[in-house]
């Protein structure tokens, strides 16, 4: 991707911010010393919308937003592994409903916490080394994929306790996969990125039937067939650069490398070449002072807006809904100084929180526009 | 680490008007009209960003909408998450308690909340401490961590895909060229590793399709200006792209516009149709490029598609089962066909007798439907010509004249060549090349002459056929004698034994035509009535076929060109059997007798192009010679036939004694790796320009070169002592033994194959199985994947091995030494590398792919060892017990890395106990995980 064609220049959003919607912050607490790498709303169900996790270190914290900038602890887990370090946290649900944890890190197990009886539910061994993110899966939600270090990407069944399919091999992720997100959709599709500049599209489609098998398993879950997706559907390369986020929009994918931008772009796949295809890059979305990697961006359960932080603790609103992009706030703050790992945007939008590199979580509430 | 990638992302978004004006300025300077053209270029590309712009905008719409929809749905599936639990009303969702009891417990104090901003930070007592926070409430409930049971890590892996052959590196997986960051986890720092020369040279390597809007201001500015030098300079600097490249698409663009009228429905056929519309080149041509001849499989991962093609000096002749073509080979067969046909002609008043009534006792009875149509297709061939108005033909004056007649068709039969000893030769060259089918037809040409002459001439049947016999058997010297009862002496021991003499150099010939042969005689000397009968058949037959023939000229239309291509490429197979050809290449596309009448119609025309005159026939035949292009070649190939029994075992004895000399070769550099093999293409015994003998390989059997190549390894011998010691030249040489080279050496099989038993030895004891082949049959030992005791990961046996038992393979990528060296780069870095030196060419990576060996961890003292082994033209990583190993230990095996780059854990002591077994495998890179 060195140069972009005449007649498929994207159109890239202004860093003025347009004040549509404006943020204060209402609270600020300090979780511990060690870095915190994910926040993440509980989007899965309704009525814990106003409940969020964290993670960092061998540390996870269930929180709750209330009136009034009050943040409530819930629930937190430690890891009696005092070398576990969480990257990632994502919110799942049992077959029958009950809230699931599930979190994964630098040992490359992945956690899988029965939130509503607070106990560990299950622990998937299985990757080779650490877990950069987990993703569940809006319309089936006891899936969830995870990335690794392992350079592979895999599904599993939370309920079952089965990893049903590795996205790896010769199509596969040349380096640590770091972002995998769910096709909001399309059931069988993900989209994976990391260190190798790559973002790339997959296909589950011709493996469903595992997928279905997975949740009527009752053998070892040891035993279940696992299969591997060598191929991608598609492969972009949108970036040269570690390509640390990626989340899909809509059929679009919105990916980040360290670039300082977002970029928002359509994957036009060839029917009848998988694998084949370009990019055509839509829109841009600056953020200055990105460049270090593992830093993701959020969006709220509607799409409205992407929410990214910087390497100096600024927080960038973005508008995903306009054309040319439009900056819905810029939030900074004396005290916001260090690198902001990831955001969570509230249902509606209207409180975002951010998780940064020295340990604090930073609670801020839109403000009525009079 | 980003930094270098700032351009890009600016220069499209915003200014045209900034890159644009140091063009204006140089061409203003030029010609005053290029300010002109200069400005429509820019209104058109504003107008084609703005386009652009709109579009965008139209997508992100539609976009949002679909949006809509689908979070629409997520809510409502969260939504209905709630009364599940409630409904199933089991133990208290602990989750849900809390977050009430905390909405509670605000409530409770919800008058006084401060809501200060919320700014008070909580230094040290998180989560244990308080449940609300930034309210300014005093703690009332602590939360107690839950604490997660450890879970033992494992030891890092890379996700890797077994292989259980190796695999060439397929291009995309090439790290060379490419920009690589290496970030250190502990460090924390970035590294490129990667040469910049190399990332430009990609970049400026990628060729960019022309999109529609370039197209668009290309057309546009065209249609205003016309075309000229300064456009094209303008429009360069415009797209960047060289003026060229523009002229270039420019032409396209107007051939294109010419088409659009035409070309609405250029590819509409689906793909069955398209498939039929190819012709076999084309189809062929992707087989010759997909199959790999070495492997016998399409699309060879190991090596690669669009190989050389390579033929073999010796081809083997065509086969043909003549068992097989006795039954009708389905419901349309030929023989089912015709059957009806002369059954409903025999019926037909004047012919009483049905075919089996024509020859009840003898055994070519079944033969002679058979015959009958081939006979049938001469005759044709006759008739057509005469309808062709062709005045006269070999058949003519057959049929016309009595036995006086017929020793001049003979020799005209082999007048073509001048002199009757060439003669035989090129008809002897002729039997041996053509297949069997082939022969059998011309036989029939010659029999059918032979029963119309006892048709005009009931005079001496039997001598006019042995003429015909003779004749075929192309014993054009015994022929001259042909009147002297004593001229078979040839291949007879007994003169009076005629008939047989006249069988038996058909025999030599052909095959199939043994029985009809020895059936006839007997029934032309003991009732010439069938036979003549037989013929009055046939002749009706000829009618019927005639028939058959015209309304198959219609026919032919309907055979296209693909089948048509098969068709003859089943001829070069199968020869002349319509039922093989019809079940293996027409399958679906032509039944057997269409096969059959199309192949009698296809010689037909043949003949009737060549076919003026007398002779026809005979041109025919050469013509058949011809295409078949044997002469030279054939002949001197059958030289090599007869000598090679005895040059082979001297090439033999000369090759084990000698086989230092080449191994020597290889040995003087015996520092080096073994030299990867390439067939060579030699059509005749390698001199010194073959490329094996150059490279200082031996030529195996893909190579081109006939057997007798003194390049060629020679395999083995041996029997009893199964290959296992360095007696087996083969074992000595690290190869592993073959069948298909070696003298002795099979697998035993039990007796369903097919199974997946393969090579599992036999319960017998009189077959001294080969013990060298375990590679090629994957006889290898269950080997498993654990915790290793030193370090990471370690392979493991399952079961008791014995000293020197084959233990498995190590599998993986093959890549080049240079691309080894640039993924070594990284691997070195993580101080894991699964590298392998293969050969000159290759090395193997397994980190990607492989197998569980690739997992053994290295030790100075060892118990297992590596060694690349030659397997049918491929070197490949045996791993090999070095001592008895017992059930469940861990293997080891010495990577021998060269000391001066060996990390600091595969260090040796000293080179005390370094045994020298084999040379090759000493100077693997081998590979390690810690």
């Amino acid at each position: 991707m060195a140069k972009i064609a005449l007649g498929c220049e994207p159109v890239v959003g202004s860093l003025t911010s347009s004040k549509k919607k404006e943020y204060r912050v209402t609270n600020r607490l300090q979780e511990g010393k060690r870095p915190l790498y994910a926040v993440a709303f509980n989007f899965i169900d309704s009525r814990y919308f106003n409940v969020f996790a964290t993670v960092g270190g061998n540390r996870v914290t269930v929180y709750q937003c209330l009136e009034g900038g009050v943040i409530a602890v819930l629930q937190s887990y430690i890891d009696e592994d005092k070398d576990e370090s969480f990257y990632t946290v994502s919110w799942a649900c049992n077959i029958d409903g009950a809230p699931l944890l599930v979190a994964g890190g630098i040992n490359g197990i992945i956690r899988v916490i029965d939130a509503g009886n607070e106990k560990i539910h299950k622990s998937f061994v299985g990757h080779g080394d650490s877990i950069n993110e987990i993703r569940t899966q809006p319309l089936k939600p006891s899936l969830v994929v995870s990335a690794s270090k392992d350079e592979s990407v895999r599904l599993w069944n939370v309920h079952t306790g089965i990893c049903i399919l590795i996205f790896a091999g010769a199509g596969g992720h040349r380096n640590e996969v770091l972002s995998v997100d769910f096709h909001p959709s399309d059931i069988y599709r993900i989209a994976s990125c990391g260190m190798d500049n790559t973002v790339k599209i997959w296909s589950m489609k011709e493996f469903w039937t595992y997928v279905e098998k997975s949740f009527t398993w009752t053998d070892l879950p040891s035993k279940f067939p696992t299969k591997y997706v060598q191929f991608p559907v598609f492969i972009a390369s949108v970036h040269s650069n570690y390509v640390d986020c990626n989340r899909w929009l809509g059929d679009f994918i919105l990916s980040k490398s360290v670039d300082n931008e977002i970029v928002l772009w359509e994957p036009k796949m060839k029917e009848h070449s998988p694998g084949e295809g370009s990019a055509d890059v839509l829109q841009k979305y600056p953020v200055p002072e990105c460049d270090i990697w593992f830093i993701k961006f959020s969006c709220d359960f509607h799409y409205k807006a992407a929410v990214i932080g910087n390497r100096e603790g600024k927080i960038f609103v973005w508008d995903l809904q306009s054309s040319p992009p439009v900056l819905i706030a810029r939030l900074s703050h004396v005290q916001s100084k260090s690198p902001i790992r990831q955001t969570a945007v509230s249902f509606d939008g209207s409180t975002i929180l951010s998780c940064c590199e020295d340990g604090t979580i930073w609670r801020w509430d839109a403000v009525a526009n009079s | 680490m980003s930094a270098s990638k700032a351009s890009t992302s600016s220069s499209p978004s915003g200014s045209d008007s900034l890159t644009e004006h140091p063009s204006i300025v140089l061409v203003d300077a030029k010609t005053p009209a290029a300010l002109e053209i200069q400005a429509i270029i820019d209104v058109l590309k504003e107008q084609v960003a703005s386009e652009r712009t709109v579009f965008v905008k139209r997508r992100m719409e539609e976009n949002t909408q679909k949006l809509f929809d689908v979070t629409k749905n997520l809510f409502k599936l969260s939504a209905e998450r709630n009364p599940k639990i409630n409904g199933t009303d089991q133990a208290v969702d602990l989750l849900a308690k809390r977050q009430k009891d905390a909405i509670d417990m605000q409530n409770g104090i919800s008058t006084s909340s401060g809501d200060s901003d919320g700014n008070s930070p909580q230094e040290d007592g998180y989560a244990s401490s308080a449940i609300l926070l930034g309210s300014s409430i005093a703690v009332k409930n602590a939360v107690r961590p839950i604490k997660l049971p450890e879970v033992k890590r494992l030891p890092p892996y890379t996700t890797w895909i077994f292989l259980d052959r190796n695999q060439r590196m397929t291009e995309d997986q090439s790290v060379v060229g490419r920009r690589r960051i290496y970030y250190d986890q502990n460090g924390g720092e970035a590294l490129i590793c990667s040469d910049s020369e190399e990332d430009a040279i990609e970049e400026e390597d990628e060729k960019k399709e022309f999109t529609e809007s370039e197209d668009y201001i290309l057309r546009m500015t065209v249609k205003q200006f016309g075309f000229s030098d300064v456009i094209l300079d303008l429009l360069a600097q415009c797209f960047s792209r060289k003026p060229d490249e523009i002229k270039a698409r420019h032409e396209d663009l107007v051939k294109e516009g010419n088409d659009m009228g035409f070309t609405s429905n250029v590819n509409v056929d689906g793909s069955i149709s398209s498939y039929l519309d190819k012709n076999l080149d084309a189809a062929l041509d992707s087989f010759d490029n997909l199959f790999c001849r070495r492997c016998l499989v399409f699309d060879c991962r190991l090596h690669g598609c669009s190989q050389d093609l390579i033929f073999p000096a010796e081809k083997p002749p065509p086969s043909c089962c003549p068992d097989a073509e006795k039954d009708p080979c389905g419901a349309n067969c030929y023989r089912l066909v015709l059957k009806l046909e002369s059954d409903a002609s025999i019926r037909s008043p004047g012919q009483g007798t049905s075919e089996e009534h024509l020859f009840p006792p003898s055994d070519a009875s079944a033969q002679m439907p058979r015959r009958k149509n081939l006979g049938l297709s001469v005759k044709m061939r006759t008739k057509s010509s005469q309808s062709d108005g062709t005045s006269s033909n070999a058949k003519n004056i057959c049929e016309s004249s009595d036995s006086e007649i017929r020793p001049p068709i003979e020799v005209a039969d082999a007048q073509p060549s001048s002199s009757p000893p060439k003669n035989k030769l090129v008809k002897r060259g002729g039997t041996q090349k053509r297949n069997s089918k082939r022969i059998a037809e011309h036989m029939l040409v010659s029999m059918r002459k032979r029963q119309k002459k006892m048709l005009a001439s009931d005079s001496d049947p039997l001598e006019s056929g042995t003429l015909g016999f003779k004749d075929l058997s192309l014993q054009s010297n015994s022929r001259k004698e042909n009147g002297d009862e004593s001229s078979s002496s040839l291949k007879l021991k007994s003169p009076n034994a005629r008939r047989p003499r006249r069988i038996s150099p058909a025999l030599d010939n052909c095959k199939p035509l043994q029985i009809e042969t020895s059936g006839c005689p007997p029934n032309l000397v003991m009732d010439n009535q069938p036979v003549i009968r037989k013929d009055d058949t046939s002749r009706k037959n000829d009618l019927l076929a005639l028939g058959l023939y015209q309304h198959e000229v219609n026919d032919d239309k309907s055979w296209k060109p693909i089948e048509k291509a098969l068709y003859e490429k089943g001829l070069e197979i199968f020869g002349r059997n319509s039922c093989l050809i019809a079940r293996n290449l027409m399958n679906g596309l032509k039944t057997c007798s269409e096969v059959f009448l199309y192949m009698n119609s296809y010689d037909n025309k043949l003949i009737s192009q060549s076919g003026d005159g007398a002779n026809a026939l005979i041109d025919g035949y050469y013509k058949v010679d011809g295409k078949e292009t044997m002469g030279n070649g054939v002949r001197r190939r059958s030289k090599f036939l007869r000598r090679r029994g005895r040059v082979r075992r001297l090439k033999y004895t000369w090759k084990s004694a000698g086989y230092h000399s080449i191994r020597k070769r290889i040995s003087e550099r015996k520092d080096q790796p073994c030299r990867q093999y390439n067939p060579c293409g030699c059509q005749s015994p390698c001199g010194k320009e073959c490329p094996c003998l150059v490279n200082g390989t031996c030529c195996e059997k893909y190579c081109g070169c006939p057997k007798s190549c003194k390049n060629r390894f020679r395999g083995c011998h041996c029997a009893k002592s199964q290959c296992r010691s360095r007696q087996c030249p083969c074992f000595a040489a690290d190869r592993e033994c073959d069948p298909d080279v070696c003298r002795n050496c099979w697998i035993s099989l039990p007796c369903s194959c097919g199974d997946g038993t393969l090579g599992v030895p036999s319960q017998r004891g009189d077959n001294y199985e080969c013990r060298n082949m375990k590679l090629l049959l994957k006889q290898q030992q269950r080997v498993l994947l654990g915790r290793s005791d030193v370090s990471g990961w370690g392979a493991f046996l399952k079961n008791n091995v014995a000293k020197h038992e084959y233990l498995g393979e190590y599998t993986g990528e093959l890549i080049s030494h240079r691309e080894a060296d640039k993924r070594g780069k990284i691997y070195d870095r993580e101080n894991s590398s699964f590298l392998f030196n293969l050969n000159d060419q290759f090395v193997l990576d397994a980190f990607r792919k492989g197998d569980k060996l690739k997992f053994a961890n290295h030790s100075p003292d060892p118990n297992c060892y590596a060694k690349v082994i030659m397997v049918a033209g491929d070197h490949r990583v045996g791993i090999f017990a070095k001592e008895r190993i017992s059930a469940g230990e861990e293997l080891f095996y010495d990577y021998r890395y060269e000391p001066d780059r060996a990390p600091a854990w595969a260090k040796k002591p000293e080179t005390s106990d370094f045994k020298k077994e084999d040379g090759g495998p000493s100077s693997g890179r081998a590979k390690k995980h810690t």
